[in-house]
């Protein structure tokens, strides 16, 4: 009875901390691959720096492996990364490497964190962070750092597509340290040197994109000649 | 008597060639940025978005009719007003040159309704080309580029309006831009009451507007006291009506110090030409 209580125990600690990074990136990589394409509605809200704009709806297509569509009847804004980027990076597993970093429990769900290090100094992202739902093999919260768009954090909601990976909302934290005014176009002639420096005295650095997905239509069999229209959406 | 006389100075106003410089000048100027717009508009945009464009990803239609109606009002608001000048400048200075002054005040008629008259005359064609300038950049540039949301440009960053929450603001705009224009009217009229021949209050006029605009512009605080009573300052405040949240306050003082530019300019000239020794 004391060796079966010793050889359960060890059984239960070697599936707790056994697994090694690869495997749970490799069970993730395993759900989104299972989604050969989508198409889902996306209610949009951003609320970023220097930047004011009502909330949007657009479509948005996805086809395996980064082939990425966006339809919006007016001006819609997106994170310039964040929706196929890590994802496709994850699924290149020669080209990093992961590390388990420290729990942390997250919206009441426990997470694991996974530094993932790239093996090449040359490559866009610099460092990738991502706290796993070791549970449902998710990505609940990613934090990615590239060379030329500074660090973009992104919080992910899971709903009624749980079993393929895909989110129902993404809450993305984006830097906007870099935006800068072109004077010579912004010139406001009705404003004062007093009013400009008021003006000036906002020194917020993070913009927030809500994106809000919903009906979703998995594998429909987009073909590949929908989304070679490199015309931005009307 | 007044609106009587009214028309007969705005049938001169139609009779004279000069006063079709303005239309055509604005027909050709606008034809030019709808081309330019169309040919290379994306990458004028882009030069904009360029900044936040590193981050972001600006999806949608950028380049649209509502857009270049905003650059085309950006653009000639600055431009209008010597075309205004040109025609508003030679309504007393005019009559002057041409020795028609003295029979126009031996009319039955009194000297204040003459200005009056010559006052509404001009803006009546003041709203003409205001009129024309808002079908041109609105009605052809729709028709060229399509509708689509506005995204506008100003010191505080970029604003995206809904396409349906534009045109009331192209109304009021225009309605601002026409008051800006009506009070350069005035002023050219107000100068062609003191001179006798009409190039003086035309280039007196553009003068003016230049050196208020520069003092406007100079980010120098010892202009920041005189800054806000200077008519050029106020021209310009149509673009707030872009702004989200409208500063329906800020524009309000512009609108009051817009009128009482025009009461002042009208009292000023109603007093000169009534005092006017009128020899020729």
């Amino acid at each position: 009875m004391r060796k079966i209580l010793v050889f359960s125990l060890f059984s239960l600690s070697f599936m707790a901390f056994g697994q090694k990074p690869e495997d749970l990136i490799e069970k993730i990589n395993a759900k989104l691959a299972a989604v050969k394409d989508y198409t889902v509605k996306a209610h949009i809200d951003a609320n970023i720096p220097m930047i004011q704009i009502m909330p949007s709806k657009a479509k948005i297509y996805f086809k395996q492996k980064d082939k990425f569509k966006i339809e919006s009847k007016g001006i819609t804004i997106l994170p310039k990364q964040g929706f196929t980027e890590l994802n496709t990076f994850l699924s290149e597993k020669s080209k990093y490497t992961a590390v388990f970093g420290d729990s942390l429990r997250i919206r009441d769900i426990d997470t694991r964190l996974i530094n993932i290090i790239p093996n090449s100094s040359s490559g866009e992202i610099i460092l990738a962070k991502i706290w796993v739902d070791q549970k449902n093999s998710v990505i609940i919260r990613s934090q990615v750092t590239t060379q030329s768009n500074g660090t973009v954090k992104t919080d992910f909601k899971y709903g009624a597509q749980l079993s393929y990976g895909l989110p129902s909302e993404l809450k993305f934290e984006i830097d906007v340290k870099k935006f800068k005014m072109p004077k010579s176009v912004a010139a406001d002639i009705n404003k004062t040197s007093t009013d400009k420096k008021k003006t000036k005295s906002k020194p917020k650095s993070k913009g927030i994109i809500t994106i809000t997905l919903s009906d979703y239509a998995v594998n429909t069999g987009l073909s590949d000649s929908f989304f070679k229209d490199k015309k931005k959406s009307e | 008597m007044l609106l009587k006389n009214t028309y007969n100075e705005f049938i001169k106003i139609v009779s004279k060639p000069r006063s079709y410089l303005g239309l055509g000048a604005l027909t050709i100027l606008i034809g030019i940025i709808i081309f330019a717009m169309k040919a290379d508009g994306e990458s004028m945009v882009s030069f904009v978005t360029a900044s936040f464009e590193q981050t972001l990803s600006f999806n949608g239609k950028l380049v649209n009719g509502n857009l270049i109606a905003f650059i085309i009002l950006q653009m000639l608001v600055v431009h209008i007003p010597l075309l205004i000048a040109l025609v508003t400048g030679d309504l007393i200075s005019g009559e002057a040159a041409m020795g028609t002054i003295r029979m126009l005040a031996s009319k039955p008629i009194s000297r204040t309704q003459i200005v009056l008259s010559k006052f509404i005359a001009g803006a009546i064609y003041t709203l003409v080309i205001t009129l024309w300038l808002g079908f041109l950049s609105l009605f052809v540039s729709h028709l060229v580029f399509g509708s689509g949301d506005l995204m506008v440009l100003n010191s505080d960053g970029l604003v995206i309006l809904p396409e349906a929450d534009i045109l009331w603001r192209f109304g009021l705009a225009f309605c601002v831009a026409y008051l800006s224009l009506l009070t350069v009217a005035t002023l050219s009229i107000c100068l062609s009451a003191f001179a006798e021949n009409s190039i003086g209050p035309i280039v007196s006029t553009m003068a003016i507007i230049i050196v208020f605009t520069i003092i406007g512009s100079l980010d120098v605080s010892v202009f920041d006291s005189i800054k806000p009573y200077l008519f050029t300052t106020h021209m310009a405040s149509w673009r707030s009506f872009f702004e989200q949240p409208v500063p329906f306050d800020e524009i309000m003082n512009s609108i009051i110090i817009l009128l009482t530019h025009i009461v002042l300019l009208v009292g000023i000239t109603l007093i000169k030409f009534n005092k006017k020794d009128i020899t020729s």
